[in-house]
């Protein structure tokens, strides 16, 4: 829920709660107090009504006594005066208002009448008046009586006095009728309705009433006996004469409508307040809340832009009050986070060395530009070769300054790359958009002219060996991260080729995929047995006898098959794993020649040491055991070793290779003529052979220059007392060649590729059959004239 | 009742012996009433009148006596004996008069001339009413408290008349022959619980 809604929904609902209290406690209060205030007005209505009855009861027995007591009226009477009792009681009548006087005899005969309703009682009943009849039988004390008397269906109030003289020898009757109009008086003395009931034969009814027409019978109904709670009236009802012929009921009544009125309007002008206060409220706390959350939506705003990066979102609210300062903290707040976003950007997408882009950075935009992209775009890695060594020979400070030195040649103009970075120690990265017909490869030469003088740091030239890998979107990744990788591997690979550019290919990531996974795999490789050797036999050139084997490692994979050393040789170096697999090997090379030594067939095993093996202390001790526990003789194990092997600590190689000669095995110089090594090297090393590479032997078939190297080769190592073996042998003829120059072995498919060992056994067998029936000529002659013709020079061809 | 009355007058009648005495007994339901008024007119012998004396005092706000049965022509004295003031009335047709009588001041006396009863009333206290019962005859009188009346009267034809202010029945005037000597009759009445007014006189 919003805050501004929040705020309005409290406050009406705090208000709701005190108006809708009130209400009830009101409401509650009147319905009690209208009907207290009916009981009470209906009880002082009643006590008001035997009041006045009891004035009037008061008023006729006065006036009645004066005149029983008057001498004068005594002695009217006693003598039977008519005229004068008559005047008397019409005076009496007069003077008090009553509508009814009479002389009655003691017998109940009228003797004389007055009053507006003269004769009533004679009328009723002229021989024998039932009013005074009713009255007399009562009057056994011949004292005065009062009572409420139903004459001719009209009520009267009566008194009756005893004339006496001084015995009572007749009645004065007085009455007042109860009609109509007295009735109304009534209702207007007591504040009530006032209904006069007779008792009937057919129930009650109303002799005289102040309701208006037709709400009498309600009136009635409470009397007789009927439900009290469908009235509208409260009633309170008088006995006013039980024993007379016809019983007569005073019903007070109070409409219940009347009585709640007053009520009823303080109730509904507090409705009208509450409504309007309630309205007034709404209005205000809606303001109030707008007031407050309209420039709170304005900072949530602001702060939503500052949330995405944006920092011109307008914070002022021009307030004195704590939104005010809030908005003031806010503004200050977005400025301070601005100027830190601001360092951090810089941190966080710059090279502080080289002032270029670093890694994120160069990944960012090369991400955009791939998203904008128009046409292909070339990513590039630059490494630096031997930085190593500069820093450690030449220090930090001299590394950071060719390297700042290196940025500075890739941004020279004119300008090679929309974008440089520097990635990572001595990577350094660039992409730019191909232009038609551009060449990538032509790009990646351009930056590597870029290095073709040398960086001068403090007056001393240092060369730069950069090396690039490059890489095209879309053709090789669409993706920024992948494209700086593809990059990668392509550099990765031209070091490891030792050249300076290469382009990359699908297959370098596959491979690379592949050697990562089989990584994992190559420790369970060794314990479960799933590699295995793969022999070359190696022959004698001059006599075709098998004289040895060069085993190479196959890793029969369970789901993979067989794989070449390829697939997995290359990342088990990087990863240290080579001792491991070396320390097989020899064990494995060591048990296959002790197997054949015991069949008879003394073939030397050559088993590749690799350049890291050198480096490890127990060498050493793990041929002496792989000798040992095949009771091997050192003579019949050869270890094979590139000339990298040398590069990294002579030194340390060399003693390492001293203490291998002294278990008695054979060493080879593996690759011979691919590396770098120094021949004042090769005079020192204890080995015992030479193998020429491949790529010498398989050239001599066209080529009297590789001939010729060939040669040199062969005859330097018989100089050095050297046996030389030559490998990749294809063809007869240059095997023909070969031994023509006098090489000691020959090692290729033109014999057998490798084979795993129960084919290698059974070539052996059919290669000996083979050689009893068939004695090979040397062609020594015919090969050396070929070379004499070869190299015969022009001037005499 | 009355029947009662009379058949048990007549059996005494019957039996009793001429004498020139009666003794009367008045009763109600066996207990004697006192007061009751026993007049006995001679049908053989002429009325006279006498010019007697009675006297009805005003003590204690009553007259006394409150019964008083008198012949006709005497005169009545009403001696104020009160310290206050009475206003002695009678509006009866025997003998209507007023007499405004003052504490220990003497009023000349009143002659009942008339026979009749006569209601005395006093003007001031409602309550003082006294009987005066004026006779033709010289047989008269009222019994004691012990109901019993004694009257000497001779031999002969009489009217009895029996009253008391409070006779529920009027008891109607009987002949009778007096043996006169001294038979007793006895008389049984009855009286009004409350009386809301007095029973006539028997003429």
């Amino acid at each position: 829920m919003q805050l501004r809604t929040r705020i309005a929904v409290t406050f009406l609902a705090l208000l709701a709660a005190i108006i809708g209290a009130a209400l009830f406690a009101v409401s509650a209060a009147n319905q009690s107090n209208a009907q207290r205030e009916i009981d009470r007005q209906l009880e002082v209505g009643r006590l008001v009504f035997e009041r006045v009855l009891d004035g009037n009861r008061r008023q006729l027995t006065q006036a009645a006594q004066g005149l029983a007591a008057d001498y004068g009226f005594l002695d009217a009477v006693a003598s039977n005066d008519a005229a004068t009792i008559g005047s008397a009681l019409e005076n009496l009548g007069a003077r008090i208002g009553a509508t009814l006087v009479e002389l009655v005899a003691l017998d109940g005969r009228v003797l004389a009448t007055a009053g507006a309703d003269a004769g009533a009682g004679a009328t009723a009943s002229p021989n024998s008046p039932s009013l005074h009849r009713e009255l007399l039988a009562h009057g056994t004390s011949g004292e005065r009586r009062t009572a409420i008397s139903v004459v001719n269906g009209h009520v009267y109030q009566l008194v009756m006095l005893p004339v006496k003289s001084p015995l009572p020898v007749a009645w004065i009757v007085m009455g007042f009728a109860l009609d109509q109009t007295s009735v109304k008086e009534l209702a207007a003395v007591t504040g009530l309705d006032v209904t006069l009931a007779l008792h009937t034969k057919s129930g009650w009814r109303a002799a005289a009433t102040s309701l208006p027409e037709g709400s009498a019978s309600r009136a009635l109904t409470a009397l007789g006996g009927g439900s009290k709670a469908d009235l509208d009236l409260i009633t309170n009802s008088l006995t006013l004469a039980t024993d007379t012929a016809v019983p007569v009921t005073a019903v007070l009544s109070r409409s219940l409508a009347d009585a709640r009125a007053p009520f009823d309007r303080l109730r509904e002008r507090l409705v009208l307040i509450a409504l309007v206060s309630f309205s007034l409220t709404a209005v205000a706390a809606f303001w109030l809340a707008r007031n407050i959350t309209r420039p709170l939506q304005a900072l949530t705003s602001a702060i939503e832009s500052v949330r995405a990066g944006r920092y011109d979102a307008p914070l002022v609210i021009e307030r004195r009050d704590e939104l005010g300062t809030l908005a003031e903290g806010l503004q200050l707040m977005q400025q301070a986070v601005e100027s830190r976003d601001r360092d951090i950007r810089a941190l966080a997408y710059t090279d502080r060395l080289t002032s270029l882009m670093n890694r994120t950075a160069f990944v960012g935009g090369l991400a955009e530009a791939l998203a904008g992209r128009a046409g292909p775009i070339a990513v590039a890695i630059v490494n630096l070769r031997r930085f190593r060594q500069i820093n450690e020979c030449l220090g930090y400070a001299v590394g950071d300054s060719v390297l700042k030195q290196v940025a500075t040649r890739l941004t020279e103009a004119p300008a090679l790359a929309t974008h440089l970075a520097r990635v990572a120690g001595d990577h350094f990265a660039a992409f730019t958009p191909l232009g038609p017909g551009a060449s990538l490869e032509h790009w990646g030469t351009q930056l590597l002219e870029r290095f073709a003088k040398p960086v001068v740091v403090s007056a001393q030239p240092i060369d730069i060996d950069a090396v690039v890998g490059l890489a095209c979107a879309p053709q090789d990744s669409a993706d920024s991260e992948d494209l700086l990788r593809c990059a990668d591997l392509a550099v990765e690979r031209a070091k490891r080729d030792n050249r300076t550019l290469r382009v990359y290919e699908a297959k370098l990531r596959v491979a690379t995929r592949e050697q990562l996974s089989l990584l994992g795999e190559l420790q369970r490789a060794i314990d479960e047995n799933e590699l295995v050797f793969a022999f070359q036999p190696k022959l004698q050139l001059q006599t075709g006898q098998v004289v040895g084997a060069e085993a190479l490692l196959r890793w029969r994979h369970p789901t993979r098959g067989l794989l070449m050393p390829s697939a997995f040789l290359p990342f088990a170096e990087r990863a240290g794993f080579i001792r491991k697999l070396t320390r097989w090997a020899l064990t494995a090379g060591a048990a296959a020649a002790a197997h054949w030594a015991r069949e008879g067939r003394a073939l030397n095993v050559s088993v590749n040491i690799s350049a890291d093996d050198l480096a490890d202390p127990n060498l050493d001790s793990h041929l002496r055991q792989a000798l040992s526990a095949a009771r091997l003789p050192g003579d019949l194990l050869t270890l094979e070793l590139t000339e990298s092997g040398f590069i990294g600590d002579p030194n340390q190689a060399l003693a390492q290779l001293e203490l291998l000669k002294t278990h008695g095995v054979k060493l080879s110089i593996d690759d011979f003529g691919t590396g770098y090594s120094s021949l004042s090297y090769l005079t020192r090393m204890p080995v015992d052979e030479l193998k020429i590479d491949r790529s010498f032997v398989s050239a001599i078939a066209g080529s009297p220059q590789a001939t010729a190297v060939v040669q040199a080769a062969i005859e330097m190592g018989h100089s050095l007392g050297l046996s030389v073996v030559a490998e990749g042998i294809e063809d007869s003829n240059t095997a023909a060649d070969l031994a023509a120059l006098g090489c000691d072995i020959g090692q290729g498919y033109v014999y057998a590729k490798p084979l795993l060992l129960p084919d290698f056994e059974a070539w052996c067998s059919a290669h000996d059959a083979e050689s009893a029936r068939v004695t090979l000529v040397p062609p020594t002659d015919t090969v050396v004239t070929r070379l004499r013709r070869r190299f015969r020079p022009p001037a005499t061809g | 009742m009355r029947w009662r009355g009379t058949l048990a007058l007549l059996a005494f009648l019957a039996l009793a012996a001429p004498c020139g005495a009666v003794a009367l007994s008045v009763h109600e339901r066996g207990a004697p009433v006192a007061d009751v008024v026993v007049v006995l007119d001679p049908l053989d012998a002429p009325l006279v009148t006498a010019n007697s004396h009675a006297m009805i005092d005003q003590v204690d706000r009553q007259f006394a006596p409150r019964i008083s049965v008198i012949r006709t022509g005497t005169a009545v004295d009403f001696p104020n004996k009160d310290q206050i003031r009475h206003q002695v009335y009678s509006f009866s047709a025997a003998k209507p008069f007023t007499l405004k009588l003052y504490a220990g001041r003497s009023a000349p006396p009143v002659v009942f001339d008339h026979p009749g009863l006569v209601v005395l009333g006093c003007n001031i206290h409602d309550r003082m009413v006294a009987f005066v019962a004026v006779v033709d005859t010289p047989y008269f009188g009222r019994t004691g408290v012990d109901g019993q009346l004694q009257l000497n009267v001779p031999s002969g034809r009489y009217r009895l008349r029996i009253w008391h202010p409070d006779l529920k029945q009027v008891i109607a005037p009987q002949q009778l022959t007096l043996p006169g000597d001294g038979t007793p009759l006895a008389i049984e009445i009855a009286r009004a619980a409350a009386p809301i007014t007095v029973a006539p006189w028997p003429e």
